[in-house]
Parts: structure tokens; C-alpha cells; sequence
């Protein structure tokens, strides 16, 4: 007798599966059915028929159904082709990429977490208090501006006015403190949104009131009871803004501070139209926030009673 | 902590704070609608009301910072590295901004109320294949897909257009569903089936208009975000080319000189920036009034 955390672990699993096929089947189709990988990688004034040539020589003449097969064939033996421009393997080459991106997304993650939590914990037992007016205006505003702009801002106050910090490039953990507090700021602020309509929430319900009759002191409610209460939703809204950064900021972060990551890298391959990379670089950084999300979906099934219960 | 109201002292936080906080909360109100208003008659009206052509070039008056005076006159927000009128630049680039977040927005709209509609009204396989595309689309790393599209397809207005919507449909598309999922079953529909009106007709003259209060406040919510990833997507270059231009793009223009001419790279962001805000200080007050949730 199968438990429902089994059959919700297998079915978030299959989910992910599915969902990782129709991404790189995604890719296949805009990649080769909607465009032309020769046309990406011809040089710009190539004529019809120096693309054609290309086209031959890469096998891009095949018929289509066997295109896809050895695209599918290829992914599963971990085969992207060979990058134009480095002339390696172009998963070598991404996978290279990852580990700068990992740790630039989990110290903004962190950075964020914090923030979000913990001034929005405070924010949402003070309701109305000048801590909570001035915490939800800067994070609507945080949320308003472009991610990239707030890092450009950033550089011109710290890096070219204060010249505290380095501009950009990864030379030393002091590279990290731009683009982390960006990031930081950005996802923080909807970490923050969130933690405060539940902190909120939860600070009207019965039980709190019984904590403080019991004469308990207002921080021990807060971060213990309360806490207990909206944890699990606080730690998903975490994991979930990890898959948004994954997907989105991290990118345009990236380049802004010209961060050696996967986001960057892209914007490179594409510049110097190496289309294998292009292609192993959306397909990987495309596994990678799947399997984040499917992380968060089965660390919350793990904590759902009702389904830890039966 | 000893601060900290007692739950039964505590009220709500109130939707129309009472006094000066009333009044602020009102009066920030035309100040964001204001706002908005003169970006949109800037858009319609183009470079009519810029201080000069946004493409006539003054290489002795080049990076002048704001302002400051050339031979030309006045420059409010200074000249780029050809001395070109940065503030004629910015007003340039609003049509093609807020026409590209609006269309967008309103084709992914509508894609997303038919879906909805759909989906909620008749249920069975349609509704489960068109949630289901749309939670895979949510799992999906969308802004990396759109990034590969245009790289492949060349970027261009009309491949903005394309790709942009489908970033914006299942939102509209997931809570239309459940409101007409819940309006469904009520009476008034109850009722207009009984009195034979086609399926078409109710959802058309029943179920919109009462899910169009929170169509309203999510597409002027969904605007800010498309016009944000417009300029995202052209700022990494992949999205709007020059001749055209957009606040993202003069961002992207202004990124080189950001050592020694630093407002051409803030500028046009701070448009871009208070645009945004002010769609969301507007929605979240309109749901705040109305009582329905943004």
C-alpha cells in the first residue's frame, strides 16, 4: 500500500520529467523546425547556398524525425555538439559555467531570504507601524524596477563614486557584494510580501492569543509560534523565488557585472553564434531550475502533514 | 517587542486610512494616474513636445551631463557620446516601451481569458490539457526560452510581440478559470442556461463582465512585468535593434559610459522604473478599494 507521500513523490517526479521533455523538445522545435542552427552560425553575409553547404555538413538535412532522434539520442549520452568558438564540447563548456552561477544565486538567495523574512515577520506583526509603511513601499518599489538597472545603479554609487567595490569580473569574494545585494534586494523584496501577509494572517488566530494570556512575551510568539506555523510556507516562497532568480534575474545579473556564469555565457555563445552552447546552455540551466523546482515541490510534500500522515 | 499591539486592539490595516494618511494615499493616487497620463500623451504624440531631434548629432556638445548648455541650448537630462538630447531620446523610446507592454499584455490577455473561459466553463479534457500546458509553463524557465527564441529567430518588434504574450497567458488564463469555475454554479448562470442562452452568450455577457474586475487589476500588473522583461530582454541585445528604441535599450546604449557619463544608463531606467511603479501603486490601490485581491 503505497503512501500519499509516495504517490505525490512519483507524481512531481513524472511532472518533472514531462516538463524537462516539453523544454528541450521546446528548444528542438524553435531551434530546428522555426530556425535554421546554420543560419545561426553562418557568418552574417553568408550566401544561401555557403548556408545550405553548412547545413549539409552539420546533417541538418536529414529528414526531421530523425533529426529528433539523434537530438534525443545525443542529450541522453550527454552530447551537445562541439562548441564552435572553443572547440570543446560544448556541455564541457557549460558545465563549466554552472558552479559561478550556483554560488552567485544561492548567496543572493540567502541574502534575500533574510532580508524578506525577517522584515516581513516584523512587518506583518506591526501592521501599519512606519517599519512596515517604508518596508512595503521600498519592496514595491524594488519590484518596479528593472533588475539589471538597480545593478547599474549600484555599480555607478559603490563601485565608480565610492570605488569600495569592484565593478565587475570574479576576482575575489569582494566581486560577490554587487550582484548578491541586487539580487538580494529584488527577490527580497517579494519574499517580504509574502511573509508579511502571512505573518499577518497568523498573528489573528486564536492560538496566538492563548500564547500571550499564557503571559508570553510578543517576540516568543512571533518567532517561535507564529514562525513554526508560517515556516513551511516561508521556506517554499524561498525555493520558488530560487527557481524566478534561476530563470530570470541571474541572467541579466550576469551580464551586468559580467559574472563567468551560465547567464552570461549564453549572451556570449549567442554573440559569437556558437550554437551548440547556445543550446546546451538554455537546455542545462533549464534542467537545473526544473529540478530546483521539483526540490521545493517534494520538501514541502516532506513536510505537509496530511500527506506525511496516511 | 514590547511594542507589539495586543490581537484584540489590533485592527486590520485599514483600505482608506483615515486623516493625513487618507489623504496621502488619495493625493498619490493622481500623482501615479498623472504620471501615467502624460507618459501615454507622450507616446501618442511621439517627439512633437522633445526639446530636439532625438537623431541630430553635436559631437562638440558630446556627454554633457544634466543640465547643462550647448551651442543648441538647454539639455534637462544632458547629451550622449554623438551629443544627441538624451531627454529627446527617452521621449522617443516611450511609444515603442509602452506599446510593446500593452500589446503584449493584451494579446497574452486574451489568449488567456478565452483559455480560461474555456477551460472553466465546459471542464473535461480541454480543461485539463490547457492547466496543464500552463503549469508546465510555469515550471518552465520562460525568460531562457524567450532568450533562445529570439536569438534564433532575430530579434524584432514582431518576434517581441510573439514571445512575449506567451510569458503572460497562464496568469490569465488560471484565475479566470477558477472564477468562472465558482460563478458556474450560481444562479444567474443556472438561470440563463434554463432560458436557453448559448454557452457563448453567457460567457460572453455573464461570466466577463464579472471576472473583468480582476482582469483589469492583473493586466495592469502584467504590463509593468512585460514592459520589465522588454527591457531585460533588450538590454542582454537580443531584443529591440536600433533604429528602434526603447528605455531598455538606451539602458543597454548607455551601459558603456557608465564610468564617466553615468545618467545615460539611469535615465531612461528611472522612466522605466517609475512607469512600472506607478501601474503597480494603481493597481494595488484599485484592489484595495474594490476588495478584490491584485
Amino acid at each position: 500500500m503505497a503512501s500519499n507521500l509516495a504517490l505525490f513523490t512519483a507524481a512531481r517526479l513524472r511532472d518533472g520529467v514531462v516538463t524537462l521533455v516539453l523544454v528541450t523538445l521546446v528548444i528542438f522545435l524553435l531551434g530546428h523546425v522555426v530556425g535554421n542552427p546554420a543560419q545561426v552560425m553562418a557568418p552574417v553575409d553568408a550566401k544561401p547556398e555557403d548556408i545550405a553547404r553548412l547545413a549539409a555538413q552539420l546533417g541538418l538535412d536529414r529528414p526531421l524525425p530523425e533529426r529528433l532522434v539523434s537530438y534525443f539520442g545525443g542529450l541522453l549520452r550527454g552530447d551537445f555538439g562541439t562548441s564552435l568558438w572553443q572547440d570543446r564540447p560544448a556541455l564541457t563548456v557549460v558545465l563549466e559555467a554552472l558552479p559561478a552561477t550556483i554560488l552567485l544565486t544561492l548567496a543572493g538567495l540567502v541574502v534575500a531570504g533574510l532580508l524578506g523574512t525577517i522584515l516581513g515577520m516584523l512587518a506583518g506583526a506591526l501592521p501599519d507601524s512606519p517599519l512596515d509603511r517604508v518596508a512595503n513601499f521600498v519592496s514595491v518599489a524594488a519590484l518596479s524596477v528593472p533588475h539589471f538597472w538597480l545593478g547599474l545603479l549600484l555599480i555607478v554609487v559603490f563601485a565608480v563614486q565610492l570605488r569600495a567595490v569592484p565593478t565587475s569580473g570574479f576576482t575575489s569574494w569582494q566581486s560577490l557584494i554587487l550582484p548578491v545585494a541586487t539580487l538580494g534586494l529584488v527577490h527580497g523584496a517579494r519574499v517580504f510580501q509574502l511573509v508579511r501577509s502571512a505573518t499577518f494572517e497568523e498573528m489573528t488566530k486564536p492560538y496566538t492569543m492563548v500564547a500571550r494570556s499564557k503571559g508570553l512575551p510578543e517576540r516568543i510568539v512571533l518567532w517561535k509560534h507564529v514562525l513554526r506555523n508560517t515556516g513551511v510556507v516561508i521556506a517554499t516562497t524561498i525555493g520558488w523565488e530560487y527557481v524566478r532568480m534561476m530563470g530570470g534575474a541571474a541572467f541579466t545579473i550576469e551580464v551586468v557585472f559580467a559574472w563567468p556564469g551560465i547567464g552570461l555565457l549564453t549572451i556570449t555563445a549567442a554573440s559569437r553564434q556558437d550554437f551548440p552552447v547556445l543550446q546546451a546552455a538554455v537546455i542545462i540551466a533549464g534542467a537545473f531550475v526544473i529540478a530546483t523546482n521539483l526540490l521545493v515541490d517534494l520538501l514541502y510534500g516532506l513536510f505537509d502533514t496530511r500527506l506525511r500522515a496516511a | 517587542m514590547a511594542t507589539l499591539e495586543t490581537p484584540l486592539s489590533r485592527v486590520e490595516p485599514r483600505l482608506a486610512p483615515a486623516g493625513m494618511g487618507a489623504w496621502i494615499a488619495n493625493a498619490s493616487v493622481y500623482v501615479w494616474a498623472g504620471f501615467l497620463v502624460v507618459a501615454a500623451l507622450i507616446a501618442i504624440t511621439g517627439t512633437l513636445f522633445a526639446p530636439y531631434d532625438p537623431t541630430s548629432q553635436n559631437v562638440i556638445a558630446r556627454l554633457l551631463p544634466p543640465l547643462s548648455e550647448s551651442r543648441r541650448g538647454f539639455h534637462w537630462l544632458g547629451t550622449d557620446p554623438l551629443g544627441r538630447d538624451l531627454l529627446s531620446a527617452i521621449l522617443a523610446g516611450t511609444r515603442l516601451s509602452l506599446f510593446i507592454g500593452i500589446a503584449s499584455t493584451g494579446v497574452g490577455m486574451a489568449i488567456g481569458v478565452s483559455f480560461g473561459m474555456w477551460a472553466g466553463y465546459f471542464g473535461g479534457w480541454v480543461d485539463r490539457v490547457i492547466m496543464r500546458l500552463s503549469e508546465a509553463q510555469t515550471a518552465m524557465p520562460m525568460f531562457l526560452v524567450a532568450i533562445f527564441f529570439l536569438i534564433v529567430l532575430g530579434p524584432s518588434v514582431l518576434n517581441m510581440l510573439i514571445i512575449l504574450p506567451a510569458l503572460v497567458w497562464p496568469v490569465f488564463a488560471r484565475i479566470v478559470r477558477a472564477e468562472t469555475l465558482r460563478l458556474r454554479d450560481q444562479s444567474f448562470i443556472e438561470a440563463a442556461v434554463a432560458a436557453g442562452r448559448t454557452p457563448g452568450a453567457i460567457l460572453w455577457s455573464h461570466i466577463l463582465p464579472n471576472v473583468a474586475p480582476r482582469i483589469v487589476v492583473l493586466a495592469v500588473i502584467e504590463v509593468g512585468h512585460v514592459m520589465l522583461a522588454e527591457a531585460g530582454l533588450s538590454f542582454l541585445g537580443v531584443g529591440i535593434q536600433p533604429p528602434d528604441s526603447t528605455w531598455g535599450l538606451l539602458i543597454a546604449r548607455g551601459r558603456p559610459y557608465l564610468a564617466v557619463a553615468p545618467w545615460l544608463a539611469i535615465m531612461p531606467g528611472l522612466f522605466l522604473a517609475l512607469t512600472v511603479l506607478a501601474l503597480n501603486m494603481l493597481s494595488r490601490r484599485y484592489a484595495a478599494v474594490s476588495g478584490s485581491a491584485g
